[in-house]
């Protein structure tokens, strides 16, 4: 650790260094020009030599700053009077004009350097803005995607990183309460580092907010806390290279400044916060989807019996003859066929969002995924007029049957839900550009707005529905999932409110090795 | 005498209705709560229809029906649940003869037993003929006529007409018509199935792309319409 004041020493010295550095260099400038004039003078005879001292004066103003401006407007009066204005060789000056000439030539030359050195700030900051407002709207937009809290920590590590320019690791560190810091190490880590990192965040709050490490191997790092509204969230550890050198102050010293700035930034954002509920999102999530698998294992057994029961019911000597009793038991089976189709569909969300869907793909006739489909909703369609447009002559399918069709059939299921009893409901099966296209058209309420592209999304309900249908908003979703797992795209299409919908599944046709000869095989 | 079905099942609730459902058929039924009882109740007293429950607590299915086939030739049918397709396929090339997926009504749990109540297979000495609507597959002349009509059929044609014949209304997997077929050279070009079915539909079915006879069953094989 170094104490402050020492740091603050160097960099004053470091300053200076710097002006006088710019202050000889603008007098390099003066000089050159100076030689210059005195070679074109020995040729032609120069009257007004002074203006031409403004050059140098605003090449120090646009690259050295201020004060070597100054410094070259003097010196580029002070050489005019020494050469070129009688006497020469003095800087006694004779002629009243000149006299006049001179002051208002240093007076005009730094109000130009002035000038001049305000247009390369505002430069200089305008880029810096640019490119600020563009590595924030990249943060911000990866912040947005970020749905862990180790997704938002990478972020800010590589967003720092980009923008300080230097090796970077982001230690995270514990949630508040929690007695040290946990250290997310995908990186390698000096040791020396990691444990100065610990040191560090395991610190009384407020009393430590930086500190210099050596990581053993000569290069230094520079270990800072990242505080949010609510406190440290986590700790930053910078490789400022070769310890003691120069340029590892400079840089100490750039870092400091940016992580002043980007601290601030992050305040703004609230990140502490978008962390927390990150962390609390991932676990409910796992919560959810372990609930979600026992709960629906639990209520699928019931059903067995419910729906065993009902139909043994229904069909009992007894009761057959009653209608008032036959129509019970039709509600009792239609209520558990959805609430089946539910658990069903909780169980798909569940597999999907936790194991993935893993096809076991097979040659198949397209028209078989779609009577299969079909079939297995005999009930639900009934009332429906289905109209089937599925060609004898199209390509085999290498798919997983089973996902095609569940994904068919909840196209199938949104139809006909949608939709009045009695309309019509068109499956059909076309080719198109060396893809299978399968469709369900329905003569429904169709879809306004940005219903097209979010109806696909996990619990989406379309709003003029919602309240009346009943639905989870996973069927699509669920649709979509097993067919983007297959290989394919899934579309919606409607000319709007109550003039029905267009659902398709596009399977990429591909040609088995060895069609011709099967074929030829036979007769 | 009335047929004997042993359901064997874990759940108390399911074996209830499914005593009540077939003993309205008119079938006696015997009940077995786990599979070393219901194995063991096979094995004393051999019914004439097993219903076993995949998912028992102390056996996996493929093992009972292994145990099961390893002595007896009692049709199986097998309660299963949707997308597990691999393990359905692997039980029908174990020996089990249908399978039912839960939850079902239970018209179509008895009409699967009635199938498979059938003779196990379909020999040309017994009943050479064997009748699916218009279709006529005749086992010993090794040929099929529709409607009366004699049907020109390739030889691969007919064979995967003869296994499905055999195996009358019940399920085929694709292994064993391939294997049928093509021997066992070919068990993955399942393409070539899918081509013959293809043509095979064209000569019998009057929709092609809506069969009525030579049903799918998807991810599993084929069956004849019962």
């Amino acid at each position: 650790m170094r104490p402050q004041p020492n740091q603050d020493r160097r960099s004053v010295r470091r300053r200076i260094r710097d002006h006088v550095a710019g202050v000889i260099k603008s007098l390099v400038l003066v000089g050159v020009t100076t030689i210059g004039l005195l070679i074109l003078d020995h040729f032609f005879a120069l009257r007004h030599v002074t203006l031409v001292y403004l050059v140098p004066v605003v090449i120090a103003a646009t690259k050295l700053g201020i004060t070597p401006a100054v410094v070259a407007a003097i010196a580029g009066g002070g050489a005019s009077a020494f050469f070129f204005y009688p006497p020469i060789y003095s800087f006694l000056v004779e002629d009243p004009q000149h006299l006049i000439e001179l002051p208002l030539f240093v007076f005009v030359a730094i109000v130009t350097g002035h000038l001049a050195t305000n247009l390369r700030r505002q430069a200089e900051l305008a880029r810096r803005r640019e490119t600020e407002v563009h590595d924030l709207y990249a943060f911000s937009r990866r912040l947005a995607a970020a749905h862990t809290a180790s997704d938002i920590y990478t972020a800010i590590r590589e967003h720092l990183a980009a923008i300080i320019g230097r090796r970077t690791i982001l230690f995270e560190t514990a949630p508040r309460g929690a007695i040290g810091a946990t250290l997310s190490d995908q990186t390698k880590v000096p040791e020396l580092v990691k444990r100065a990192t610990e040191a560090l965040a395991a610190g009384r709050k407020g009393h430590e907010s930086g500190t210099v490490a050596d990581d053993g191997e000569g290069h230094a790092w520079l270990l800072r806390k990242v505080s949010g509204k609510t406190g440290d969230f986590g700790v930053l550890a910078i490789d400022v290279g070769q310890r003691g050198g120069e340029t590892a102050d400079a840089i100490m010293e750039r870092v400091d400044a940016v992580l002043g700035d980007a601290t601030a930034t992050l305040e703004r954002l609230d990140l502490d916060q978008a962390i927390g509920e990150a962390r609390v999102r991932s676990e409910t999530e796992a919560l959810r989807e372990a609930l979600i698998g026992s709960v629906s294992h639990q209520l699928r057994t019931p059903l067995v019996s419910i729906l065993g029961a009902a139909t043994v019911i229904s069909q009992a000597p007894a009761n057959r003859s009653d209608p008032r009793l036959a129509s019970l038991s039709d509600i009792l089976r239609n209520e558990v066929d959805r609430l089946n189709n539910d658990v069903q569909d909780l169980l798909d969300a569940a597999v999907i969002s936790s194991e993935g869907i893993r096809p076991d793909p097979e040659w198949v006739e397209p028209a078989d995924i779609i009577n299969a489909a079909i079939d297995r909703r005999q009930r639900l369609l009934a009332e429906y007029r289905v109209v089937l447009e599925v060609p004898d002559d199209l390509p085999l399918l290498y798919v997983d049957p089973i996902l095609v069709e569940q994904a068919l059939g909840q196209i199938v299921d949104n139809a006909v839900k949608y939709s009045q009893l009695g309309s019509t409901v068109t499956v059909g099966a076309r080719i198109e550009d060396a893809s299978v296209v399968l469709s369900v058209q329905d003569e429904g309420i169709g879809l306004v707005g940005d219903e097209r592209t979010r109806l696909w999304e996990r619990f989406f309900r379309g709003e003029r529905s919602a309240s009346n249908v009943p639905g989870s908003g996973l069927g699509l979703w669920i649709a979509k999932a097993f067919v983007t797992a297959n290989g394919g795209e899934t579309d919606a299409f409607s000319q709007g409110a109550d003039r029905g919908t267009v659902v398709s599944i596009r399977v990429p046709a591909v040609a088995p090795q060895s069609q011709e000869l099967a074929v030829g095989d036979d007769e | 005498m009335s047929k004997a079905v042993l359901v064997i099942d874990d759940e108390l609730h399911i074996r209830q209705f499914l005593r009540a459902a077939f003993e309205f058929e008119g079938f006696t039924v015997r009940e077995a709560a786990n599979a070393d009882e219901g194995i063991r109740s096979a094995t004393l007293q051999p019914p004439d229809l097993v219903i076993l429950d995949l998912g028992l607590p102390d056996r996996d299915g493929a093992s009972i029906v292994e145990r099961l086939r390893s002595w007896s030739n009692v049709p199986v049918i097998v309660l299963t649940v949707r997308s597990r397709e691999r393990e359905k396929v692997r039980l029908l090339e174990l020996g089990a003869d249908d399978y039912v997926v839960k939850p079902f009504a239970i018209g179509e749990l008895i009409a699967r037993a009635r199938v498979a109540l059938r003779p196990r297979t379909a020999l040309p000495a017994r009943d050479p003929v064997v009748t699916v609507g218009p279709l006529e597959i005749n086992l010993a002349a090794r040929s099929g006529t529709l409607g009366g009509k004699r049907l020109l059929l390739g030889p691969k044609e007919y064979l995967v007409l003869q296994i499905l014949a055999q195996h009358a209304g019940k399920v085929v997997t694709r292994q064993q018509i391939m294997r049928h077929v093509w021997g066992t050279s070919h068990l993955d070009d399942t393409h070539y199935l899918r081509i013959v079915v293809r043509n095979l539909r064209k000569k019998i079915e009057v929709d092609p792309t809506r069969p009525r006879i030579l049903l799918t069953e998807l991810g599993i094989g084929y069956r004849l319409a019962p």
